[in-house]
């Protein structure tokens, strides 16, 4: 087998951002929150988290998980709130969904209605982006 | 990597067209990207491939045909669009596509292509 010599470029991060696709009921939320979490404690700058396809049902008002099981909302309004978190929406997936601002007021505030636009934006801002 | 440099996108497309809305919202990240100006590469690989494969109708099923879209790729400056030859291989998958510009790429190359871009979703 031959091996390609390539150039490994070892990447500080300082600006991470987050694009999460998964819903607040599926396990891999926790490693989201985890994830953005640890390297916030890292001090590393988290530019923002987009929310997307599924991942919009975190921003549900309506969302009622059973109170033994993992409140991702809470962590969410917990990181918003001491670091600042940005949070945006995609609100044409939440649309899709049932949530909206417009028709009936269905967004936790700690999230920021966006567009794909502002995925654009934070891919650009950031050192890496990640799906989660 | 300076913050001046070009941040390439990969979308790696593993879904088949119409068993959820996967390659939909893919497409709309895509053209979005696009119309920033943004370097976007697109790849199939998985059950992802049957999205490149010619003569399908979502009407038949009521879903609206998103497949057309890709035509407009061209205009959006999407012109690195790449399918993995051991999916095609493996679903008997002749590799004749319902756009152009699609290169097939064995595992190594694909992989290889894939891992050079700075930013990968996948859907």
């Amino acid at each position: 087998m031959t091996f390609i010599n390539r150039q490994i470029e070892i990447l500080i991060v300082k600006k991470l951002a987050v694009l999460v696709t998964t819903s607040p009921y599926s396990n891999l939320s926790v490693t989201a929150l985890d994830y953005i979490e640890t390297a916030l404690k890292s001090n590393i700058e988290l530019v923002g988290v987009f929310f997307y396809q599924d991942g919009v049902m975190h921003a549900s008002k309506n969302i009622q998980i059973a109170s033994d099981e993992f409140q991702a909302i809470q962590h969410w309004q917990r990181l918003h709130h001491t670091y600042n978190l940005p949070l945006h929406l995609c609100i044409t997936a939440a649309e899709k969904r049932g949530i909206s601002d417009e028709h009936n007021d269905s967004i936790h505030a700690i999230f920021t209605v966006s567009g794909l636009g502002e995925l654009v934006e934070l891919t650009t801002k950031a050192d890496r982006m990640v799906q989660l | 990597m300076s913050d001046h440099a070009l941040k390439t996108l990969a979308i790696l497309n593993s879904k088949a067209p119409y068993s959820d809305s996967a390659g939909k919202d893919s497409v709309d990240i895509a053209l979005v990207f696009g119309s920033f100006e943004q370097p976007v590469s697109l790849f199939f690989q998985g059950d992802g491939v049957w999205q490149l494969v010619q003569g399908q109708d979502g009407s038949a099923i009521a879903v609206k045909d998103y497949l057309k879209t890709f035509s407009a790729f061209e205009f959006y400056d999407i012109e690195d669009i790449y399918v993995c030859q051991n999916s095609l291989e493996q679903r008997n998958l002749p590799a004749t596509f319902h756009i152009e510009a699609v290169q097939v790429l064995n595992q190594r190359d694909f992989a290889e292509r894939l891992t050079s871009h700075h930013t990968i979703f996948r859907f």
